[in-house]
């Protein structure tokens, strides 16, 4: 049994995720759940994926720190009988069972059969475009779903392919949906003792998680000046007009003049550098847009001349949302971050490597990171404890 | 019945990261009270545009001027009877308003109170302003997301203020069944900035332990030998508009998928070189090789390519536009992905939504109730948490602090 820690350290969990599920298998890992995370002798595909320790394939996986992280690794060999056994065993158990369509132990594990014996239990199955439909069966890693779901289409510049955002964005709203969907079900079983299935298709969940794409679509002639339902890649510049990121000294930064127009007019003027922001015309409502062009390339203008640091800092001190774009490096040294004490030390079998948090803090049920196992030494245990009735 | 039904949420959330969350519960049956007030109801917050209706459905509406102590009063009294209390306002407000975590906790210890603001509590940020693309700069996605030389492309849209939502609903949900299994409420502290940096968790790991800083990896994967990998042009465009360029993601992820994708282009000679029978050779040799397949890709049209690749078992897709997505994409019809609400709003007429994504065999979630004006259910609400007749409530209305 896991120590109990964490928001969810009563609810038990099988993890048959594969990368479209598995960020939220983390999740609620990371919360605390007991997650059994059950790969074949030949070890989970996902400790294949890069980076590595010490930036060498034949030791552990990063990837897989991160995303199978707090989890316990059972090893199944599901072409014996005593391998099926146990996959049934943790299943019929569990209080909630994750699978993603196709991944390891997914076809034996029975779900009808194991919700016949236990009621209560909530199985949550992520497929890539659902069960049913003309696509149901299409292949879809995070760069294709992210083209199909609408996400890849208005990233990128006219000089550019369409791109992909780095690292498994896409996945990572599915993961989460994932995680929702268990912890509802959950609720509802724990007020009703009734149990069920859900079911998360990748594209859709990508799809609901683009706030400009199909708004566009719908109110574009609302919207206006009219740019006709489908948004154009155009470098950082944000669907509103109102975000773009500017070349400063030493560096790039996020620059908008919302949420108070008035007050970056203010700061140019007080600055000296305003041009012809306030000739009249500009003051008809007619010009609203004119406007907002010319105040975007005076502050081109502006910014240009500033040392990138001194600026950020004196927007927000003025209430201005500009963001410094940080490279990955400066991330790492962030201020805020370690006044928040956020990093955590991961565990990784013989390597200890700094990395992140967590998206939340709990004030009464904080989280804690276990040691990542790289092979299935905690099999002995979990088969100890399978089924987990021993103290049920 | 749907899976949340029974659970009150105070939502104090606005723009799009906090109502996001706010409408995933209330999509599964929360109950959730959206605050707001016709001085507040201005821009983005205003109950008829555009972007405050896709983000407010299954809401009821109150009505609260929070510089009027009836109001705050009424609001302390519903704080009281709420599981859930919500906001993503920098940080300070809701005690400004009289209703900061301590003093609600004290008056309702089952609270779930969360603080959904741009860099957290405490820290020397904390007071810092940020929207989406704030964090992504902050937190390393706009260097990241681009192509190599080039820092400043980023994302176009606000990914981090979904991404923070989501885990808003996550974080509530695990609180819910905590407060199950002790007894007590808590004090939830989402950062979005850390929400946004939790999301390149591998690099940072590569960075901390290999003192590797990744760099802008344009389609390519940054850590995997896979290729190809990427998006190519195809033919079809029905303007010189970029928004009209047609395109088409494919992805060898194994030497098996690059084998029948060879199969598919008709295997041309150039693709027999031994350069490209491995991935590693393939990766080497990734600008030749793009090119040649964007030549292929460029005659054809990219729902052609994508069906001949995915018949042969080779990963790929059109890069869709909202166009695609609304009227050519069969998943999405299928599924009704789509819908019309039945009412229509009062001012800006028909509106539209995206269905919840999740199917739920035995509490389906199936009802979409329209964006409610500011203070449309005070009645309702005032009644149904705290027992108000009607005559207060139009007496608070007319006085203008349920207005």
């Amino acid at each position: 049994m896991a120590q109990e820690v964490g928001a969810l350290s009563e609810v038990r969990i099988v993890d048959l995720t594969d990368e479209r599920a598995i960020y939220g298998a983390k999740l609620l890992a990371d919360m605390g759940a007991d997650i059994v995370r059950p790969e074949s002798p030949d070890g989970d595909p996902l400790r294949k994926r890069g980076p590595f320790c010490e930036d060498d394939a034949n030791e552990p996986s990063l990837w897989h720190a991160f995303f199978a992280s707090n989890r316990r690794f059972v090893s199944l060999d599901l072409q014996t009988q005593s391998g099926l056994d146990q996959l049934t065993g943790l299943v019929r158990n569990a209080d909630i069972v994750l699978v993603s369509e196709g991944a390891f132990g997914v076809a034996e594990a029975n779900l009808d059969d194991a919700l016949g014996v236990n009621p209560a239990l909530v199985c949550v199955e992520c497929s890539s475009f659902g069960r049913e439909g003309p696509w149901k069966s299409y292949l879809a890693p995070d760069i294709v779903a992210g083209a199909l779901g609408g996400a890849v289409s208005t990233t990128g510049d006219v000089d550019t392919p369409p791109l992909k955002a780095f690292g498994d964005l896409n996945f990572i709203v599915s993961g989460s949906y994932v995680a929702i969907a268990a912890l509802s079900a959950l609720n509802h079983a724990k007020e009703t003792g009734q149990g069920q299935r859900v079911h998360v298709p990748v594209h859709q969940c990508i799809a609901s998680c683009l706030e400009h794409v199909f708004m566009w679509y719908w109110y574009s002639a609302l919207l206006g000046p009219a740019r006709g339902q489908a948004l154009e890649r155009r470098g950082s510049l944000h669907w509103s007009n109102m975000y773009v990121v500017m070349q400063a000294l030493g560096g790039s930064i996020m620059v908008t003049p919302t949420p108070n127009i008035d007050a970056q007019l203010a700061w140019l003027i007080e600055a000296g550098e305003f041009e012809d922001l306030i000739e009249p015309k500009y003051q008809d409502p007619a010009n609203q847009s004119q406007f907002m062009v010319r105040l975007m390339e005076v502050l081109r203008s502006f910014v240009g001349s500033k040392d990138v640091e001194a600026l950020f800092l004196e927007a927000q001190s003025r209430h201005a949302p500009y963001g410094w774009v940080l490279p990955i490096e400066k991330v790492g040294e962030n201020p805020q971050l370690e006044a928040r004490d956020w990093w955590r030390s991961y565990s990784i079998g013989k390597h200890e490597v700094k990395g992140p948090g967590t998206p939340y803090r709990f004030s009464e049920t904080p989280w804690q990171m276990k040691p990542y196992v790289d092979s299935d030494v905690d099999a002995e245990h979990v088969l100890q404890d399978l089924g987990w009735d021993d103290d049920r | 019945m749907r899976p949340l039904e029974g659970i009150r949420v105070l939502d104090f959330t606005h723009v799009l990261a906090g109502p996001f969350a706010t409408r995933l519960l209330g999509d599964m049956g929360a109950d959730i009270v959206k605050i707001n007030s016709v001085a507040r109801a201005t821009a983005i917050n205003a109950t008829n545009n555009p972007y405050y209706t896709m983000w407010n459905r299954n809401k009821r509406a109150l009505a609260l001027d929070m510089s009027r102590d009836e109001a705050k009063r009424t609001c302390k009294d519903l704080c009281a009877k709420a599981d859930v209390v919500i906001d993503n306002f920098s940080v300070g407000v809701l005690d400004r308003w009289g209703v900061g975590y301590d003093l609600v906790s004290a008056l309702n210890p089952d609270v779930i109170y969360v603080q959904m603001s741009g860099m957290g509590q405490g820290g020397p940020w904390s007071d810092f302003v940020t929207y989406a693309p704030t964090i992504h700069a902050l937190s390393g996605l706009t260097h990241l997301t681009g192509v190599e030389g080039r820092a400043d492309i980023g994302i176009g849209f606000s990914y981090n203020d979904h991404a923070a939502g989501l885990h808003g609903a996550v974080a509530i949900l695990a609180a819910i069944q905590a407060r199950r299994s002790t007894g007590k409420g808590q004090r939830v502290d989402l950062s979005q900035f850390e929400v946004g940096v939790n999301l390149l968790g591998p690099a940072l790991l590569d960075l901390f332990g290999n003192g590797r800083a990744a760099r802008p990896a344009g389609n390519r994967l940054p850590y995997d030998e896979v290729a190809p990998h990427n998006c190519y042009p195809c033919a079809g465009a029905v303007s010189d508009d970029i928004a009209d360029e047609r395109w088409v993601a494919i992805a060898c992820m194994s030497d098996v998928h690059w084998h029948e994708f060879r199969r598919v282009m008709g295997e041309p000679e150039w693709s027999s070189a031994p350069a490209y029978a491995t991935a590693k050779g393939r990766v080497t040799a990734i600008e030749e090789l793009d090119r040649q397949i964007g030549l292929w890709t460029g005659q054809l049209d990219a729902a052609e390519v994508m069906a001949r690749c995915q018949a042969a078992g080779v990963p790929a897709g059109v890069v869709q536009n909202s166009i695609d997505l609304a009227e050519n994409d069969p998943q999405i019809a299928a599924s009704d992905f789509l819908m019309t609400f039945d009412e229509p709003n009062p001012v800006i007429g028909t509106t539209y939504g995206d269905r919840l994504p999740l199917t739920f065999s035995l509490t389906p979630c199936d009802t979409y109730a329209r964006v409610r004006d500011v203070g449309e259910d005070n009645a309702s609400v005032l009644s149904d948490w705290l027992s108000m007749d009607s005559e207060d409530v139009v007496k608070g209305e007319n006085a203008g602090y349920f207005a």
